[in-house]
This record gives C-alpha cells, structure tokens and sequence, in this order.
C-alpha cells in the first residue's frame, strides 16, 4: 500500500471519527441551529452528484443498466440487491448489444 | 453484561446485512487495489459503510485524497444528528466509554438501541455496546473476506463490477430520497454535475458544485415552504 493510500485511509478515519465526535460535543447546538437542514440534506445532493459524475461520459449501455438499476432500488430500496440487478442489467445488456 | 449480551444477540439478523454489503465492499476495494489488510484497517478505523464505498471509488478515479476523504465524510453528516440523540444514553458514562461507543455506533446498532429503548427503559449503553462490537466485527472480518476473495480473482471490470459502484450509489440515493421536496435540488445537482464533467473539469470539483448547487436550490425550496430548521 502506498503513502497515498495510508493517508487516504487515516484522514478519512479522522474524518468520520471528528464527526461523531462533533455529535458528542455540540451535536444538540447544531441540530437546533438555522443550518441543521444542511446536514440532512446534504448526504443525498452528494450521492445524486455521484450518480451525475459516474453517468455523465457514459454509454446508453450504462445509462439504460443505470435505469434498470434505479427501478430495482425503487421497488426494493435494497443495496444489495439493486448492485446485483444492476451487474445483471449491465452484463445482459452488454451480451445483447 | 447481561444487556451487553443481549444487544450482540439481537443485533445478528441485522449483522448477516451487513456482511453481505461488507463482502461487496471488500470485493470492490481489492479491485482498486487496496490489500485486504488495509481493507481491514479502514474499516476498524473509519467504520463508515457507505462513507466507505464513496472514498473508495473517488480515490479509485484519481482524485485527490482530500476531494476522496471530503465526498465520504459528507456523507456521514448524519452522524452528528445520531451522536446527539444519543447524549441521554451516554449521559452517565465515563469519557473513555463514551469515546469507545460513538466510533461502535452505526446506522443498525443505533436503531436498534432507540428501537428497544423505546419499549424498555433498561436499555441503554450497555445494549449499545454490545450490538456495536458485533457489528464493527462483522462489518470488519466481511471487509476482509471480500477484499482476500477479490485480490485473487482477474479484472472484473468487464463482468460489469465498474458499474457496481453506480448502482450502489444509486440505491443509497433512493435510501436518502425522502419525497417531492428534494425534486428540484437533486435535479439540479444532477444537471451541474453533468454540465460540469462535460465542460472537462475534474469529477470532484463538479460533485462539490452539483452539491452546492443543490443546497442553493434546497434553500429555496425550503424558504418558499417555510421549512428551514
């Protein structure tokens, strides 16, 4: 493993344990302040952002494996099970084209 | 220790979940090149699932580790709500322990805790505790497991593995999708961070813009709803 794998690793330890930690300390603050909104909604504009960032250069192959995948999570709101539909979605369709 | 033991046993059907999502985990970090001893490691210290998998894939596409590290850690925000609601439990506890059970807390074992605390007054750090041991072990050992099985398989990119990343994002995605109100900010940080890509720029500055976007966005739409605590 590289240096940059270590410090990817360690700050990203830091990271999730500084915020737990923030929790502890001034978590009660934050949740009564004006900008606890931002905390949730954050985690989705971020996760939709990485769905648009893995997207945006690719395929209809993996745009149409995307939608199967999101039809999936739709029906089941299953992480698991909408990775396996979606590897399924994008191999068969790979077969296919 | 009663209530301790309690919490590792009730915690178990929620652990076997767990282990399958780490195995993929593992499976994925081995692909990118992440040893499975370090796959470990992370996943003992940082104890983030989905934090996990984000950090992993924007590493994984070159960024650099602050942009990696910044896209994971955002996405754990909502442990300051979680931490906090815990301060009654944690109330009487030594520092120590206090400092021990908020890295054990994750999304499962704290459910649980509120879930059971709720019926039986009894429960408290004790059940926590114990639920999270198990799930930081299991969580951890399904890490390992999926990372050793992963460094020994060929390139799995052309089974479709690349696109697991995707379709793990968009199933978070639809775990975090919470009704009509977040149409407008997601699609408009859907829409920048595509624009952004497609305008050449790195992937991470155009996820920090999609997201800032989006916040703007949800700013309006909260303000016009009168909805902004």
């Amino acid at each position: 493993m590289s240096e940059k794998h270590w410090l990817f690793i360690i700050t990203l330890a830091v990271a999730a344990y500084s915020i737990r930690l923030l929790g502890l300390l001034i978590g009660d603050k934050i949740r009564n302040s004006r900008y606890s909104w931002m905390l949730d909604d954050l985690p989705g504009l971020i996760i939709i952002s990485l769905v648009a960032a893995s997207m945006a250069d690719q395929s209809i192959h993996t745009w149409l494996s995307a939608f199967i995948a999101l039809a999936i999570a739709i029906k089941t709101n299953h992480v698991i099970l909408t990775m396996g539909g979606g590897i399924a979605a994008f191999v068969g369709l790979g077969l296919l084209v | 220790m009663q209530l301790m033991k309690h919490g590792a046993i009730t915690i178990l059907p929620l652990a076997l979940g767990a282990a399958v999502y780490g195995f993929a985990f593992g499976l994925l970090a081995a692909q990118v090149g992440f040893p499975w001893w370090g796959v470990g490691f992370m996943s003992a210290f940082v104890h983030a699932g989905s934090s996990q998998i984000v950090a992993v894939e924007q590493f994984s596409y070159g960024s650099a580790v602050i942009g990696a590290v910044f896209a994971g850690a955002a996405l754990n925000l909502r442990y300051i709500g979680i931490v906090a609601s815990l301060s009654e439990i944690l109330k009487d506890v030594p520092l120590s322990l206090k400092l021990f059970a908020i890295h054990i807390t994750g999304d499962e074992n704290w459910a649980l805790t509120m879930a059971e605390r709720a019926k039986s007054p009894d429960i408290g750090v004790k059940f926590l505790v114990g639920s999270g041991l198990v799930m930081i072990f299991v969580w951890t050992s399904s890490t390992i497991l999926g990372a050793a099985i992963g460094s020994i398989l060929p390139d799995l990119e052309q089974f479709g593995l690349g696109f697991a990343f995707t379709a793990a994002f968009i199933a978070m995605a639809r775990g975090l999708w919470k009704g009509a109100a977040h149409l407008m900010p997601w699609a408009g940080a859907f829409i920048s961070t595509m624009v952004v890509v497609m305008l050449g720029m790195p992937k991470a500055y155009a996820i920090v813009a999609g997201a800032t976007v989006g916040l703007i966005l949800s700013y309006l739409t909260r303000s016009r709803r009168g909805n902004l605590v």
